[in-house]
């Protein structure tokens, strides 16, 4: 990836430019978080999930109530799958994948489409690195899936689900090995060079074993509609009270707020 | 802060030279680390002088309980915390006292100011302050740090802040007291700046300073904490520089 | 984030059907141990031990105490452990949980059971002892926050020294020595599951299994023990676990010698 490598309060332009993740004052242009920036914007290194509809993700089931379930995501507001969008039956700490159908105004996601995921393992990373755990065209996680005979589910959340009778381990060092390097270039050869490296134990499917459920393609159709948010810069002085002042300035993506 | 006992106080500053050698501009040696714990979503390890202090961070999570949390912003709750064998003298009691939850308190409100807190309502953001040494100047080096893992956890900020405390010492001012200038010094003032701006976001003191004294300390702050911020975005820098799957606490041991 | 099961009871049998872990490690290896002893200076004892991702740092001061009433020629041992917020986001500020309160006692059994440090050299004067507070700072949890604890523990007490004493008072910054420490104990601890039984659980494999066994031993001895969990161990088990935890105790006394 280009760009340079940034800080929060770093100026990145000495004009009031509206760029997502950082701010404006006193006519110039400020990073809020550590980055990187090339050609006019600015992309987060880390951060939390921002959901938007379209993404898929991987969620664990948290709770089962009497219309659908409460998945937990990697996100701070909660998630909901109604049980009029799917045929199985789930259970609390089944995985599942899904896609989010919408976003409320109060940030609660709602998901559709989903797919119950079989028995793996939930290997955590940070959400901004998915895309290039996925790679261009599915290339890098199907390049994962092929050597280590696991079946990988990326959510865009940042949970990796990764399941099947592969090499689990060595799907997990690969997934860790590109959320560290993320932001290097050659970093798929590289990947491939530590794969091809590694022992690859492959366990004998056997007969009859379960057909595994297609995952949804994950292609990025179109380019993924920007979250982020501009922050309306330094806070006009007087003493915060508790809560009830509205708040001015404009956010990209968080409508309606009064 | 002062409580020596008049009677053994040493020279603090003789011929531009303090205790340890040091001139009343050099801040003590200072290293930091970040992303150094699993678990919290940004982490960072700080040694100044022999100051040994760990912020871990979390969030924005869900706010629990869901009473504190506001309908506008991500809430910042803030714990420092003394480990009870941090202390040069006897064994500390565990669990907070009255000057740890103060600090906690204006540790906390300095953050507040800078996390852009409003893209994140009806959550909270949780930093956490584990002195495991001190040395003086735990909660300067506490802010520093907690900076860092703020910035690891992709937190947006409107800056990175630090703080660096300055002293007055046989009469001069000096910066970033040592623990006998902080026994035995005339005046303890810790300062945390956000650097862009400038804004001193927090100021505690005591002792007694005549204005140009009060002037001094902050001209030797601001520059003191310039330097700091250097040390703060190669720490981080150094994440991205030299990628590591593995995250882990390194002390190295020393005599 | 709220907890959640990471691997349901399913996954996590279904791995160990299969003879497997999930990260591929055998029913009775460790992860990666690595020991950092004596890293603080203000501490009288210091080390820091990680057990895969599990991170924890255990100080040792000394103080001037009175001895208990029904002992009062013995010193004073104390253990304590601090799971920390930072170390895991189950983990809540606020008064000691059962989980640290059961992780110090535990920790402390196999010391003082073991009587690895002679408690009748602490004594002073009349109504004088030293008092040795082992303080168990939990960094960072990944399971099996227990033998962790218990590493680090006894790395800081080797690494620890005494006091200098001077007319009953502690003169802070000398020292007479190191701490005599008659022989090292080390805890195994392990993990159930069905019939399954495996060393050194993961946090994942935590949530998942039914219960825990905790062995302290010595060279020779059997010296603590601590079952955790709602699930049951058979008497056959513990009796192989034993064997089993004396003969990985030489792997770990090794770990704790070599520095």
């Amino acid at each position: 990836m280009e760009g340079k490598i940034v800080m929060p309060g770093e100026m990145i332009s000495d004009k009031p430019d509206r760029i997502s993740y950082a701010y404006v004052a006193n006519g110039k242009t400020y990073s809020t978080v550590v980055g990187l920036y090339h050609e006019g914007k600015l992309v987060p290194l880390e951060g939390p999930y921002e959901p938007l509809p379209d993404d898929y993700v991987v969620g664990i089931v948290t709770e089962v109530k009497f219309s659908g379930y409460s998945v937990q995501m990697n996100c701070a507001y909660p998630a909901f799958l109604s049980s009029r969008e799917i045929r199985e039956r789930y259970v609390m700490g089944d995985a599942l994948f899904a896609k989010i159908a919408m976003i409320d105004e109060v940030r609660s996601t709602e998901l559709n489409d989903a797919m119950k995921l079989p028995p793996g393992k939930l290997v955590k990373v940070s959400s901004v690195k998915i895309p290039r755990i996925i790679g261009k065209k599915n290339s890098m996680i199907d390049m994962i899936k092929a050597t280590t005979g696991c079946d990988i589910f990326a959510g865009r959340n940042g949970y990796v689900w990764i399941a099947g009778k592969g090499n689990a381990p060595l799907a997990e060092k690969a997934v860790k090995m590109i959320e560290a390097q993320a932001h290097t270039t050659g970093l798929t050869d590289r990947v491939a060079a530590f794969l091809k490296s590694q022992p690859q134990i492959i366990i004998d499917q056997g007969a009859g074993a379960p057909q595994q459920p297609q995952m949804p393609p994950q292609e990025e159709q179109h380019e993924r509609r920007e979250g982020g948010y501009r922050s309306s810069g330094p806070r006009e002085g007087g003493y915060r009270s508790g809560g009830s002042r509205p708040h001015s300035g404009g956010y990209r993506g968080n409508s309606n707020r009064q | 802060m002062m409580g020596g006992n008049a009677a053994n106080k040493p020279v603090l500053l003789k011929d531009g030279k303090r205790v340890d050698g040091r001139s009343v501009e050099d801040v003590r040696p200072l290293k930091i680390v970040a992303r150094v714990l699993n678990d919290a979503d940004g982490s960072a390890y700080i040694e100044w002088g022999k100051n040994k202090i760990l912020a871990g961070v979390y969030g924005p999570s869900e706010c629990i309980p869901r009473h504190d949390q506001s309908l506008y912003r991500a809430i910042v709750k803030c714990r420092y915390n003394m480990a009870p064998f941090s202390g040069a003298e006897e064994h500390g009691r565990s669990g907070p006292n009255r000057r740890s939850k103060e600090l906690s308190k204006v540790i906390k409100e300095a953050f507040e100011n800078v996390i852009i807190s409003e893209n994140f309502p009806k959550t909270q953001i949780e930093i956490y302050l584990e002195v495991l040494q001190s040395d003086g100047g735990t909660r300067c080096a506490a802010v520093t740090a907690a900076a860092v893992a703020l910035a690891d956890a992709g937190i947006p900020m409107k800056d990175l802040v630090n703080a660096v405390a300055v002293c007055k010492i046989d009469g001069q001012m000096a910066v970033d007291p040592g623990k006998e200038e902080d026994n035995f010094g005339e005046s303890d003032m810790p300062i945390a700046f956000s650097p862009r701006t400038g804004d001193v976001l927090l100021f505690q003191m005591d002792g007694m300073l005549t204005p140009e004294e009060l002037a001094r300390g902050f001209e030797l702050a601001k520059g003191a904490s310039a330097k700091i911020r250097e040390i703060q975005v190669e720490a981080i820098r150094k994440v991205y520089d030299e990628p590591r799957e593995e995250r882990f606490l390194v002390i190295e041991k020393k005599d | 984030m709220e907890p959640i099961n990471e691997i349901k009871r399913d996954s996590l049998l279904a791995f160990l059907s299969a003879g497997r872990r999930a990260d591929n490690r055998g029913m009775y290896d460790y992860r990666k141990i690595v020991m950092q002893p004596g890293i603080l200076q203000n501490a009288d004892g210091s080390a820091i031990a990680s057990i895969g991702k599990s991170q924890v740092m255990a100080g040792i001061k000394f103080d001037i105490a009175k001895p208990f009433a029904d002992r009062p020629t013995e010193g004073v041992l104390s253990t304590s452990a601090d799971l920390l917020p930072l170390a895991s986001h189950l983990f809540e500020t606020g008064p000691p949980s059962d989980e640290s309160i059961e992780l110090a006692r535990v920790v402390d059994r196999g010391i003082r059971s073991a009587n690895i440090i002679d408690l009748q050299s602490f004594f002073i004067a009349e109504d004088k002892v030293l008092a040795l507070y082992i303080d168990m700072f939990i960094l960072d949890h990944d399971g099996n926050l227990i033998d962790a604890s218990s590493l680090a523990a006894m790395a800081a007490l080797l690494a620890a020294r005494m006091p200098k004493i001077e007319d009953g008072k502690i003169i802070r910054g000398e020292f007479a020595g190191k701490l005599p420490v008659k022989e090292m104990v080390t805890t195994c601890t392990f993990g159930k599951l069905g019939d399954r039984i495996f060393l050194d659980p993961t946090l994942d494999e935590e949530k998942g299994m039914d219960c825990r066994l905790t062995l302290a031993t010595t060279e020779t001895h059997l010296c603590a023990a601590q079952k955790g969990g709602w699930g049951a161990f058979t008497e056959k088990d513990i009796l192989e676990l034993n064997g089993i935890s004396l003969d990985k105790g030489k792997e770990l006394r090794a770990l704790l010698k070599s520095d």
